[in-house]
């Protein structure tokens, strides 16, 4: 049977019935056609689904959509502001932190959990933060870098 | 992959979700974290036709200091939590560096230390830590409240003492003694995302910084059936100054306690020689932690 669901997606207010069984990644793909966080292995061991929820980095594969009732959640779409990236994104694509781009969503909100809670991580504590996202292509080192520049691009706007 | 259908309670206090257990029984599972069950019942592992969330209990997820010597910690508590508390890491260190290992930090975010010891998966992360802490472990149903030792809640593979209308309520642990420190290992073939191949806890108390060791707990993960204690290693240490040549030993014995299976993840050969080195330096770990042991 269906539960009546009210959430705020990247800043917006949605409502929508959902059955339980449905995953939160679903609901944001299927339901909300936000198909930016990917469906990778469903079992949250490659976090291609990751979002953030309530402020923390989840696989949304493994939230059911009922459970982000009441609740924030940020998508990779939720990133770019009026069409300008968002410093994280700016970096990725300097940077050369994109091949494929199918685990490129679920870095970047890593990075960006990373970014709000410290924001002059050090290299160890940037690998550690993207430890859940699986990327098959770059080896992850333009990753990493793309985040530590960031780390700097967000600071520097801080200051002026 | 699929979720299969299923009747969602979300209770909102205790008892609701109490009185729901009892009346749906072996039909119903907890949702807690969800980072077990979730994955169990889309590959079809778990068919539970009633899932019931704990999402909406109140104080399943605090972490509450007892008179300065005791903590009580909520089921519902995440492993993040865990891992970044600032009393768990100066005074319960192996079960903060424990739930520091489990998974991945997304995982980690949703993960619980009631959905880790109730699942009782022979490699997990958090009960070696609880046993060396000895936690007491609150189970509570509709009809009562009884209390189990960590040490004795195990019985098998996913299996524990715990019965179908019972609730995991809170872990309870005492704050240990001056001059002792703790440590966690855990061995596998990558650093993250990771299930042990042999994980071990260990906790130990010396009588003053050069003193004798007066006290030590040593479990073991992924190596029998059930985590377990290795009270014939702790045996030989007690009473005795500590060295390297006893922690040798001690690894050695160690090893004799243990039952570990060929797997995908290892031989058995191999978790042998590991018990007895990881053993020995989760030992020396521990020393040195008890050596520097601050009021």
């Amino acid at each position: 049977m269906k539960s009546l669901i009210q959430l705020t997606v990247n800043g917006r207010l949605v409502e929508a019935a959902v059955e339980p069984n449905r995953t939160l990644l679903q609901f944001l793909r299927e339901d909300l056609e936000l198909t930016g966080s990917k469906h990778g292995c469903g079992l949250g061991d490659c976090g291609a689904c990751t979002v953030i929820l309530d402020g923390k980095p989840v696989n949304s594969c493994l939230v059911l959509a009922v459970q982000a009732n009441g609740r924030e959640v940020l998508t990779i779409e939720g990133l770019a502001e009026n069409g300008k990236l968002h410093p994280i994104q700016q970096a990725f694509v300097d940077k050369g932190a994109i091949q494929c781009g199918f685990c490129t969503p679920g870095m970047i909100l890593s990075a960006k959990a990373l970014l709000d809670a410290n924001p002059r991580p050090t290299e160890q504590e940037i690998r550690l933060a993207i430890s859940g996202n699986l990327c098959r292509c770059t080896g992850y080192q333009k990753i990493v870098e793309a985040i530590g520049e960031a780390a700097k691009t967000i600071q520097g706007m801080e200051v002026s | 992959m699929l979720l299969p259908r299923f009747e969602y309670h979300e209770p909102s206090t205790l008892e609701e979700a109490l009185h729901l257990m009892s009346e749906l029984g072996g039909n119903a599972r907890v949702l807690a974290g969800g980072t077990d069950l979730l994955v169990r019942m889309k590959l079809k592992i778990d068919k539970p036709t009633h899932v019931i969330s704990l999402a909406r209990v109140p104080g399943m997820d605090e972490i509450i200091p007892r008179n300065g010597h005791a903590v009580s910690i909520g089921s519902a508590v995440t492993a993040a939590t865990l891992a970044g508390h600032e009393l768990m890491r100066d005074r319960f260190a192996p079960l903060a560096l424990a739930a520091s290992r489990l998974g991945a930090p997304m995982i980690r975010n949703l993960a619980t230390i009631g959905g880790n010891l109730v699942n009782a998966r022979p490699a997990a992360d958090l009960p070696p830590p609880c046993m060396v802490l000895n936690a007491e472990l609150k189970l509570k149903s509709a009809a009562g409240e009884r209390q189990v030792s960590v040490n004795e809640f195990f019985l098998g593979p996913g299996e524990t003492v715990i019965e179908p209308h019972e609730l995991l309520l809170s872990v309870h642990v005492e704050t240990p003694p001056p001059w002792s420190g703790g440590s966690y290992i855990k061995l596998g073939a990558r650093k993250t995302l990771e299930i042990s191949m042999v994980n071990v806890a260990t906790l130990l108390t010396l009588e003053s910084p050069d003193g004798p060791i007066v006290d030590v707990r040593i479990a073991l993960g992924a190596v029998a059936p059930t985590p377990v204690r290795a009270y014939g290693a702790e045996q030989l240490l007690i009473g005795e100054q500590p060295s390297e040549e006893l922690f040798q030993r001690a690894g050695e014995v160690g090893v004799g306690l243990c039952s570990p299976i060929t797997d995908h993840r290892g031989t058995m050969e191999y978790r042998c020689m590991m018990i007895e080195v990881l053993t020995k330096r989760a030992l020396r770990s521990a020393l040195e932690q008890a050596r520097s042991w601050k009021p």
